[in-house]
């Protein structure tokens, strides 16, 4: 394999990426200690996700992906400040 | 008869107060025990009213006929309940939960007597979630078919599970699945953010441009009213636009008959003046209207009985004519 | 792709030297309008060595780097160790370090520290 050539991407897989992106712009726009908070909860959701989902599973990534798409875009609106987090027992 | 219709409705609050006490009584139950008592009653006239069994009702104390009422009710609830025979039947309900990434989608059974469980799909569902399985999920709100939230796939007809009668043939199962082609959030739930964002588009509201002439509301004549009818009864259920194989095929880009149902609304609402403006915004491209091609399912399958694919004839037939010739030729 | 670029805007100077002998009014106020456009881009493209400065400074503070592996060379994955959400996330630090947006079919491609200099090189709104 060449040096330059990565692994190609699925079309599944760049979606997901490009999501990641969208987070990570979103949360440029909101304050340093929200954006910290935002990124952190923000990437280990798509790590946890990345390790516990199935590749082939995509059915659920189809899914991960509208709910993450609607999560952006509240996130994206002015009025919301920040991200937060509850457990699930 | 005013005293006896006093009793009568005593007697459905002792009901349900009964209920407090884990006793279930539908509302249907109701009416089977107040039919049961008047036959009680005849009967007791006739042989001198035997004794009831003494039952204690605090909250009754100092109501006589309360007291009485609440007696004969839970007696005869005991009656019919020893006389009604069990019908059981299968409903296959569709279940997937994003909780449990790993299992795809099935269809569970769950058996119910049909003897306790109200007339209505919707009945069978809650009966369902509170007796079998609380964690199945569907949206409900106003039970009576004006709400549109209990929009689903029922026996292969997309159709609101409040007015849909239960199938009494107990022989096969009733199946009951998501509106199709739909994004499933959970269970039976689905999304409908570009179901909502469509009806958006048409911006449903009055648009005039001049202030009414008493300076407070817009009038219309009895006759432009009745343009309405058969419009303004839609509910948003969508089961007409889940229904549409073209709107199955281009949901992004052509509307569905739900939201072309309310276009023409406002296009024959005699008040609104933007209805060139509306017709042209429709048909700017060939997708938003033209993508129906007039396969009429939505007529056939919507609840509440109105013909989506009437008004979007006409809206059709109303651009056609407002066309120069030639240019309808090349449509 | 620099050089590509470079040898695009030779070939559009000498265009409008032509057309500037035989005038026709669409082709001139066209050319020049490139031209124009062209210049500008030109300009303000930032230098490869302090473009390939500045890309190692921010792969070296990317916390799950090992700055001793960090060469003009590295591949993100293959040398780095890094997986394709590590790189989503250097990319976009590269974005902020220069101040611009890379749009997300050529973020997709990035992978070595040499693309992204290449990249960023090319680009004209890079700061």
């Amino acid at each position: 394999m060449g040096a330059s050539r990565g692994p190609r991407l699925s079309g599944l897989q760049k979606q997901v990426l490009s999501l990641y992106r969208g987070f990570l712009r979103a949360a440029r726009c909101k304050s340093a200690a929200d954006r910290r908070q935002i990124e952190s909860i923000v990437s280990a959701e798509f790590r946890r996700n990345s390790n516990q989902v199935d590749r082939k599973n995509f059915l659920y990534i189809e899914y991960l992906l509208r709910r993450g798409k609607k999560q952006l875009e509240q996130l994206q609106s002015p009025n919301t400040e920040s991200l937060s987090q509850t457990k699930q027992s | 008869m005013q005293p006896r219709v006093a009793c009568h409705a005593e007697a459905l609050k002792i009901i349900s107060k009964l209920q407090a006490f884990g006793d279930s009584i539908t509302q249907a139950d109701m009416l089977r025990s107040s039919f049961l008592r008047r036959g009680y009653n005849k009967v007791a006239g006739i042989f001198g009213r035997a004794e009831a069994k003494k039952q204690d009702f605090p909250v009754l104390e100092g109501h006589p006929a309360a007291q009485e009422s609440a007696e004969v009710a839970l007696e005869s609830r005991v009656t019919v309940q020893d006389n009604v025979k069990k019908v059981m039947k299968e409903f296959r309900i569709y279940r997937w939960n994003p909780d449990r990434p790993d299992s795809k989608p099935f269809l569970q059974s769950y058996h119910v007597d049909l003897s306790e469980c109200g007339p209505m799909v919707l009945d069978a569902l809650q009966k369902i979630k509170a007796e079998n399985d609380s964690s199945l999920s569907y949206r409900r709100s106003c039970r009576e078919g004006i709400c549109g939230s209990c929009a689903m796939n029922i026996g292969g007809t997309n159709t609101v599970a409040c007015l849909k009668p239960i199938d009494g043939h107990t022989s096969k199962p009733t199946i009951i699945i998501p509106l199709p082609h739909m994004f499933v959030i959970k269970d039976l739930v689905v999304d409908l953010t570009n179901f909502y964002q469509q009806y958006k588009s048409i911006e449903p509201w009055l648009k005039t441009n001049m202030v009414p002439k008493d300076g407070r509301e817009y009038r219309q004549s009895p006759a432009d009213r009745k343009k309405l009818d058969g419009l303004y009864e839609c509910i948003l259920c969508a089961c007409c636009t889940t229904s549409c194989p073209s709107y199955w095929w281009n949901p992004e880009e052509y509307l569905g008959p739900a939201a072309l149902l309310h276009a023409y609304r406002w296009i024959c609402d005699s008040r609104d003046e933007l209805t060139e403006e509306r017709l042209q915004a429709l048909t700017e491209d060939e997708r938003k209207l033209y993508r129906c091609r007039a396969i009429k399912n939505c007529t056939a399958t919507c609840p509440k009985g109105l013909d989506p694919a009437d008004a979007i004839h006409k809206m059709k037939t109303k651009h056609m004519l407002s066309q120069p010739m030639e240019m309808v030729e090349i449509m | 792709m620099a050089a590509a670029r470079g040898a695009l805007l030779k070939y559009l100077r000498v265009n409008v030297a032509t057309v500037q002998r035989n005038p026709s009014p669409f082709s001139l106020s066209f050319n020049s309008i490139r031209r124009c456009f062209a210049e500008e881009v030109r300009g303000s493209f930032l230098d490869k060595s302090e473009v390939t400065d500045r890309v190692i400074s921010v792969v070296k503070n990317f916390q799950k780097v090992d700055p001793s592996k960090v060469t003009v060379n590295a591949h993100f994955q293959n040398d780095l160790g890094l997986d394709s959400l590590d790189t989503v996330e250097v990319v976009m630090a590269l974005e902020e370090e220069f101040g611009f947006e890379i749009p997300d079919n050529e973020a997709d491609k990035i992978n070595t520290i040499n693309m992204a200099v290449d990249f960023i090189a090319s680009h004209p709104q890079a700061k």
